[in-house]
């Protein structure tokens, strides 16, 4: 099960999105040491908050203050002993600190690294400062994900930064299958704020082939053709179901399973396309329907009627959802002193996954005696004289 | 910089995969072919459905004008073949047997009732690798629920927590559930591969459309189990108010309405526009957010006074996290990806000029240099694959034809 047992991850990642990606490999059994810092661990890098503990289970922890120029000795040690740099810093840390990949490479020619920064390593925008939501403003999806031009909201959560670290793992998985077969290493310029944009080609085909923009309209289809396709209320407090229909046949399942068999000789409503120019008349007509019934009964007699129906769930909804615990998406991990962790895993599974060696996230230095006296071989001596001097802190 | 690879191979070259999906999860393949694996898709007689998939060049749909299939299927070579009949079976098989992956987006069963489940296919290749893209997943009591991007967002829990509190649930734009369970698909296709080189196997990966979007949605299952709270739509005020979306003189500003307090507003009286925020009582970040609707309202009237352009120039300045909300447009005339020659020209049989479209993400090597060929046109490979590469005479070649068998 432990696929990636014989790769070490150095991890420098903050926050989401370079955590992520080292996540997807400590995961399938990465050995990846997270550097971590007494001054720098607060906030989501706190190693007791709940954002923390969710993006960092399975790793190791050390603590190492890169701002001391001794620091970087340590850490090239490390690397010499590694097989993949993370980071994801503005671009110019990582050489302030004497690290740049001509660094790390001197003492591992096969090394590889993955740098992660919100826009890449070149450019006129690579020192600029950006989030998750900053990246999905910038990359058209925030305008786009709204119900009009006038008032654009975007998706109501950092999608971005998962995006940017699923890539940041397919790197690191790619390079490596190189590596194996050339013993080369790599150094991988990964910029969020193209990662985002990769998932909109679509739309930036429209302008960049057809010269058209793209404005949001809201729930109904972007490319696929489908009518009615929308969000409706159903009975009860912020209760909603989806519908969406592509053909005929699910039309016709839609109109009987709603008891309205008339709507099949409305002209209106006589295809796709007549069904897209009249929504407005017939997404009232629906919602008349599903407003008398609970969500789950709308999404049970439209999938038996063979319509893609769904409710809309909240995070409740999800913890409690039959199809997730049958596939047991979600683990408990104990953490040894903050109690039981309950965390999604992955959406993939296969026969031989298991969580049974998973482990909750890591204490501040928790893997210090390991890293640093077993892996690089300081002596007793050595290690506490670097405690002393605030260098292990 | 590293330099760039000599060749035009990419990381996967050598890697086979045969691509029976459609636009649920023919991303994930092209990803694999842009780092250099060789990939077949294979479609039934005429084609398949995604081609007939949005925005079409010059607008109206044809099945060799959509854009979102170009972008999809670039790199790959292209065949027709009609599987469920028995011939077309038996090709099919003998493709698996030449090949390290398929990957499919089938209604789960539907593989077995053609007797092409992972057991058969193993049988006559133990080292394939099956990707298996489903709207629930191949296991569970929704296995057989029909599922599109819609279901997908609505299920994984994505809709919920997006939109405005007084209107619906608002779905991301552009099909992001099968974008995200593509990247899953692909990182789990590279694990399986590293998972043969250690034990010589292949193995049946499982990927949930739901799932995709359940593992997307950063704060809000980490804040149901160890909170309890439930998160809710706020418009375009973060879950956590850092951020908040504000109307300017030419659009709207991305930014940070608590970052760093007594800067953000020092600019704002520098130009006489902080109202009563310098007042002792808004220090208190608590008093900030309990009347967080004041705050903005004042932040709005200040926004409005300015272009995007200004404010973000000068925001960046200060190191604040602001963006303008670009539309489209200002994405594709973007002079960052400009300059990092983020957008690429492929080659497209069909209107004689080349189509533009974002190049591959990463940057050191991993890729092909140059993109090797566009999307195939229907079967346009067919000549290549079952006579060049199967030995499949001319004559029973034309025969396959003319019984729509290919």
């Amino acid at each position: 099960m432990d696929i990636l047992k014989d790769v070490r991850v150095v991890d420098f990642t903050r926050m989401l999105a370079g955590p992520y990606a080292t996540r997807l490999l400590a995961d399938f059994g990465a050995e990846v040491i997270k550097i971590q810092c007494g001054k720098t661990a607060f906030g989501g890098e706190a190693n007791d908050t709940a954002y923390f503990r969710t993006w960092n289970r399975n790793k190791r922890s050390i603590t190492l203050d890169m701002t001391h120029p001794e620091a970087r000795e340590i850490l090239l040690r490390l690397t010499a002993v590694s097989d993949v740099v993370m980071e994801n810093f503005s671009p110019r840390v990582m050489s302030n600190w004497g690290l740049a990949y001509d660094d790390l490479k001197q003492v591992n020619p096969g090394l590889i690294m993955v740098r992660m920064s919100g826009m890449g390593q070149t450019g006129p925008w690579r020192n600029m400062v950006a989030f998750g939501s900053t990246i999905q403003s910038l990359s058209g999806i925030t305008s786009l994900t709204s119900y009009d031009k006038e008032e654009p909201l975007g998706p109501g959560q950092a999608y971005a930064d998962h995006v940017a670290g699923i890539y940041g793992a397919i790197a690191v998985l790619a390079a490596l299958e190189n590596r194996d077969r050339t013993g080369q290493g790599r150094c991988i310029d990964l910029s969020e704020y193209e990662a985002m944009c990769t998932l909109m080609g679509p739309a930036l085909m429209e302008v960049l082939v057809n010269h058209q923009d793209p404005v949001p309209h809201g729930n109904n289809a972007d490319y696929v053709s489908a009518a009615p396709h929308g969000c409706y209320r159903c009975r009860g407090d912020d209760q909603w179901c989806v519908i969406a229909v592509s053909n005929e046949t699910e039309w016709e399942g839609l109109c009987h399973a709603a008891g309205h068999g008339e709507w099949l000789a409305d002209e209106r409503f006589a295809n796709i396309d007549a069904r897209k120019d009249h929504h407005k008349e017939l997404d009232p007509l629906i919602r008349a329907w599903t407003i008398e019934q609970r969500a789950h009964e709308v999404e049970r007699l439209l999938q038996e009627a063979g319509v893609p129906a769904a409710v809309v769930k909240n995070a409740e909804d999800l913890a409690d959802d039959p199809q997730l615990r049958a596939r047991d998406y979600f683990v408990r991990l104990k953490h040894p002193i903050l109690g039981e962790d309950v965390t999604d895993t992955n959406p993939f599974t296969f026969k031989s996954f298991s969580t049974s060696r998973w482990k909750a996230s890591p204490a501040l230095g928790e893997a210090n005696q390991y890293v640093f006296l077993d892996l690089l071989g300081l002596s007793e001596i050595e290690f506490s004289d670097y405690r002393k001097r605030g260098i292990i802190a | 910089m590293v330099e760039p690879e000599k060749n035009n191979k990419g990381f996967l070259s050598g890697i086979k995969v045969l691509d029976l999906a459609d636009e649920k999860a023919s991303f994930s393949t092209k990803l694999l072919a842009d780092m250099g694996a060789r990939v077949i898709k294979v479609e039934r007689p005429g084609g398949d459905s995604s081609r007939w998939v949005g925005p079409f060049w010059g607008g109206a749909p044809h099945c060799e004008r959509s854009l979102s299939f170009c972008y999809h299927n670039m790199n790959k070579l292209g065949i027709t073949l009609d599987m469920e009949r028995e011939a077309g079976r038996d090709i099919f098989l003998k493709l698996v047997k030449r090949s390290d992956i398929v990957v499919e987006s089938f209604l789960p069963g539907y593989l077995t009732t053609l007797g092409l489940d992972f057991e058969c296919l193993s049988r006559v290749n133990p080292r394939l690798i099956l990707a298996s893209v489903s709207g629930f997943g191949q296991k569970g009591p929704r296995r057989g629920d029909k599922s599109c991007d819609l279901v997908a967002a609505a299920s994984g829990g994505q809709m919920f927590v997006s939109g405005s509190p007084m209107k619906s649930p608002l779905k991301s734009f552009g099909e992001q559930a099968y974008y995200t369970a593509s990247l899953f698909a692909a990182f789990g296709v590279l694990l399986a591969l590293r998972m043969r080189r250690q034990n010589g196997r292949g193995e049946h990966l499982d990927i949930s459309l739901q799932e995709s979007v359940a593992s997307t949605l950063e704060h809000v299952m980490i804040r149901y189990f160890h909170d309890r709270i439930i998160p809710q739509r706020q418009g375009g005020l973060h879950w956590n108010n850092l951020f908040c979306i504000l109307p300017c003189r030419d659009g709207h500003i991305h930014m940070t309405p608590f970052e760093r307090w007594e800067t953000l507003v020092g600019w704002l009286k520098s130009e006489d526009m902080a109202e009563d925020l310098h007042e002792q009582r808004w220090h208190d970040p608590a008093y900030r957010l309990k009347n967080i609707d004041h705050v903005l309202s004042v932040f709005r009237r200040w926004t409005k006074t300015h272009t995007r352009g200004e404010l973000f120039e000068l925001a960046q300045l200060m190191r604040f996290p602001w963006a303008p909300v670009h539309s489209i447009k200002e994405v594709a005339n973007s002079d960052h990806l400009k300059e990092r020659g983020f957008f690429v020209d492929v080659e497209h049989p069909i209107g004689g000029v080349p189509l533009k479209c974002p190049g591959p993400l990463f940057r050191g090597g991993l890729h092909l240099k140059k993109a090797r060929k566009g999307a195939p046109l229907v079967g346009e490979d067919n000549v290549v694959v079952y006579q060049k590469e199967l030995g499949i005479t001319e004559k029973e070649y034309e025969r396959l034809l003319s019984i729509k068998m290919i």
